[in-house]
């Protein structure tokens, strides 16, 4: 491995960084409706020196409104399904993990259909009832987190195996009760049910909200990346590491509470969005190599071009109409999966 | 109840002419006393002379056949037959994607009755099996619902009373384009669920209730409930939003909070708070969808309704302002979006138009 200099991690990012760039102003470009990029650039400057009133026509107002809250959403999500994934499969060692393999998609859809059943029912704000479904997916979440936590644990630390099979038979058995409530409770909100088990990046969210989700990751990101180090040498085994001198059961339930928490919140405001969490890592750690120092800040950069271009032709490809964006990297993700996967054995 | 093709076989040879044939009813009888009829999806099914007892499974033509005075011959209906409210009290069999063969079979049914946009196919193949028949309607305008309406009367018996029923609605309807035949068609949205949004397809009956309203949606899909982006919403800026109401279910973010989310709050429609609440009658393929046009058309017209304005101002100027709570304004799905019920991941994937195709 070679000595980690702060030039060789901003060298990647700063790559990153500029394909995402460019990214975000094709998928500004592109969309139901027609704009010119001469348009664009003069709104985005009018945007950036406050100068609102400047933006008078229509279609600065789409692509203000409605394009760009929603391409931050999907940097935002990928970004943290990948930095899940990475982690996730850093810490179970397991190439096969995901961001949904502990159940946290699971939760979060059962919280989010519980929302929409109590919704009526309860007499609320209408700024909170806007809330209640991406809420009751969090609580959702948070909730599988702990009982996994709780589940996984062997002689009160986190035990990988346990916590592996712990998440998958709280999964499955969210999923049971979701498919209970389905068939016997709820009757007309099947569309919305739709969205959780699909993922969808087309809601939007209230600008308090984008804040909180913002802060959030900063903070679960973070929290993973000091632990970067002691990933690597956790991938040779965890005794090893231990000899070495990392505090294991202190990295496992620092990188495991993150990295849930990541995903909790992205499941929270788009659904359940595959395939992001698990390729994106792989891509990354084939082209970087796999020292999480770089791997975890290069993979959020990653998911967040894969989902931004994911979600741009389902926005185009069959404009006016959409396809959830889940159905859009399901269906490149996995082709992609196995070509990249037998081109590495070849 | 493996043995539940027997006791209809019985019961319809109790029916047979000649008691002295009995011992080859079995054989014969069925051949002797059943007609053949071709259904709207172009089947053709051997069905009773007289049918007595019917089962209904879908919620359309559970209203169709109350309204055709048949209520006594319906000995069963899906968990969703909520209208009218009689209909709840009936032996149900389950929902209408995922019914109890079982259940419909222990009610020794003459003939069931399915529609195709919402029924599957593997029911009617099921009940066949157990020489159940069946028949489907598939109406997909509002002349097509009467012209239904119509054909299960004769079906059943009784073509007089839905002779009378359907040119009272069409007396209706042509009374209702006269009062807007002289004002322009309102350009609306057609809000099925907001979030994400899904609105309706130009082949759907909906799409032709709208136009007897005196109203054309924007969108011109031929997917029946396309996932539509708001972008193109925010650029044909539609007069109106229209939203099926319901007083029991679940809600996506309420029609009140849309003002504050980005992209809604650039419509003027949201701005001027332009929506039309139209009962969930609109979103069933049966008679009182034309109810649901008349009260349509009040909202989206209230200048060809000029007598009737200071009358009844609540129920016929709209909700420019007034919105109830949200709990008044749930929103609730059309019919076919049923089709999600559907317990299996296999039948989930399926759409409702390629889940029966009879």
């Amino acid at each position: 491995m070679q000595p980690l200099t702060l030039w060789r991690v901003l060298a990647r990012c700063g790559i990153l960084a500029v394909i995402l760039f460019v990214v975000v102003v094709v998928a500004l470009k592109f969309g139901a409706v027609q704009v010119s990029l001469w348009g664009l650039g003069r709104d985005l400057i009018s945007v950036i020196l406050h100068r609102t009133s400047a933006i008078s026509t229509d279609y600065g107002m789409i692509v203000i409104d409605i394009r760009l809250p929603r391409i931050l959403l999907a940097i935002f999500v990928g970004a943290a399904l990948s930095v899940a994934g990475t982690s996730f499969q850093a810490l179970l060692r397991n190439p096969l993990a995901d961001p949904y393999v502990l159940g946290v998609s699971s939760g979060a859809a059962l919280g989010a259909v519980l929302a929409l059943i109590v919704e009526p029912h309860i007499a609320l704000p209408p700024a909170v009832t806007a809330l209640l479904t991406p809420l009751g997916a969090f609580l959702g979440a948070a909730a599988t987190i702990a009982s996994v936590y709780v589940l996984g644990r062997r002689e009160g630390l986190l035990d990988t195996n346990t916590l592996l099979l712990a998440g998958i038979i709280t999964a499955s058995f969210l999923s049971a009760i979701i498919i209970f409530l389905m068939t016997t409770l709820v009757s007309r909100d099947l569309h919305g049910m739709q969205f959780w088990l699909m993922g969808d990046l087309s809601i939007a969210l209230q600008r308090n909200l984008r804040w909180i989700l913002g802060v959030t990751f900063a903070i679960a990101a973070a929290a993973i990346y000091t632990t970067a180090g002691d990933l690597n040498l956790l991938l040779s085994g965890e005794k090893e590491a231990m000899h070495l001198g990392v505090d294991v059961p202190r990295v496992r339930l620092v990188v495991y509470i993150a990295a849930s928490v990541l995903t909790g919140l992205a499941v929270s405001v788009s659904g359940a969005i595959g395939y992001i969490g698990l390729l994106v890592p792989h891509v990354m750690r084939w082209i970087f190599g796999s020292d999480h120092r770089i791997l975890i800040p290069t993979a959020a950069f990653g998911g967040a071009i894969a989902l931004v271009i994911a979600d741009t032709l389902a926005r185009t490809v069959v404009a006016p109409a959409e396809i959830p964006v889940g159905a859009m990297t399901a269906l490149a993700g996995a082709p992609l999966f196995i070509y990249l996967l037998r081109k590495r054995l070849a | 109840m493996f043995s539940t093709g027997s006791p209809s076989r019985a019961q319809t040879q109790s029916h047979a002419a000649t008691p002295a044939t009995a011992a080859t009813a079995a054989q014969i009888a069925p051949k002797s006393e059943t007609r053949e009829v071709i259904d709207e999806t172009g089947r053709s099914i051997r069905i009773p002379q007289s049918i007595h007892r019917v089962v209904s499974l879908a919620p359309s033509i559970t209203e169709t056949l109350y309204a055709l005075g048949l209520q006594d011959e319906l000995v069963g209906d899906t968990d969703y037959c909520d209208y009218p409210p009689d209909a709840q009290h009936k032996p149900k069999v389950g929902g209408a994607i995922n019914p109890s063969i079982e259940a419909i079979a222990a009610l020794h049914p003459d003939l069931v009755l399915v529609t195709k946009a919402l029924n599957r196919l593997d029911t009617v193949r099921a009940l066949a099996d157990l020489n159940i028949p069946s028949y489907a309607t598939d109406p997909h305008t509002v002349a097509e619902i009467l012209s239904s309406t119509q054909h299960l009367a004769e079906l059943l018996g009784v073509p007089e009373s839905g002779a009378a029923i359907v040119k009272d609605l069409q007396a209706r309807l042509a009374g209702t384009q006269q009062r807007l035949a002289s004002f322009p068609q309102r350009r609306v949205l057609f809000v099925v669920w907001p979030q994400p949004l899904i609105s309706i397809g130009k082949k759907t009956f909906i799409a032709d209730a709208l136009f007897y309203a005196g109203a054309t949606s924007i969108i011109d899909s031929s997917q029946d409930w396309p996932q539509v982006s708001l972008e193109e919403v925010v650029r044909q800026q539609p007069e109106f939003l229209v939203f099926a109401e319901s007083h029991a279910s679940e809600a996506p973010p309420g029609i009140d909070s849309l003002a504050n989310l980005p992209g809604w709050r650039v419509l003027d429609a949201v701005k001027n708070r332009h929506y039309a609440l139209v009962s969930d009658a609109v979103n069933r393929p049966a008679l009182r969808i034309v109810s649901a046009i008349e009260s349509l058309a009040k909202q989206l017209h209230p200048e060809a309704y000029p007598v009737a304005r200071g009358a009844e101002k609540d129920n016929l100027t709209g909700y420019h302002g007034t919105v109830p709570p949200l709990s008044a304004t749930a929103l609730r799905l059309p019919q076919s979006f049923l089709s999600f019920m559907a317990p299996s991941a296999e039948a989930l994937a399926s759409t409702p138009e390629h889940a029966c195709s009879l």
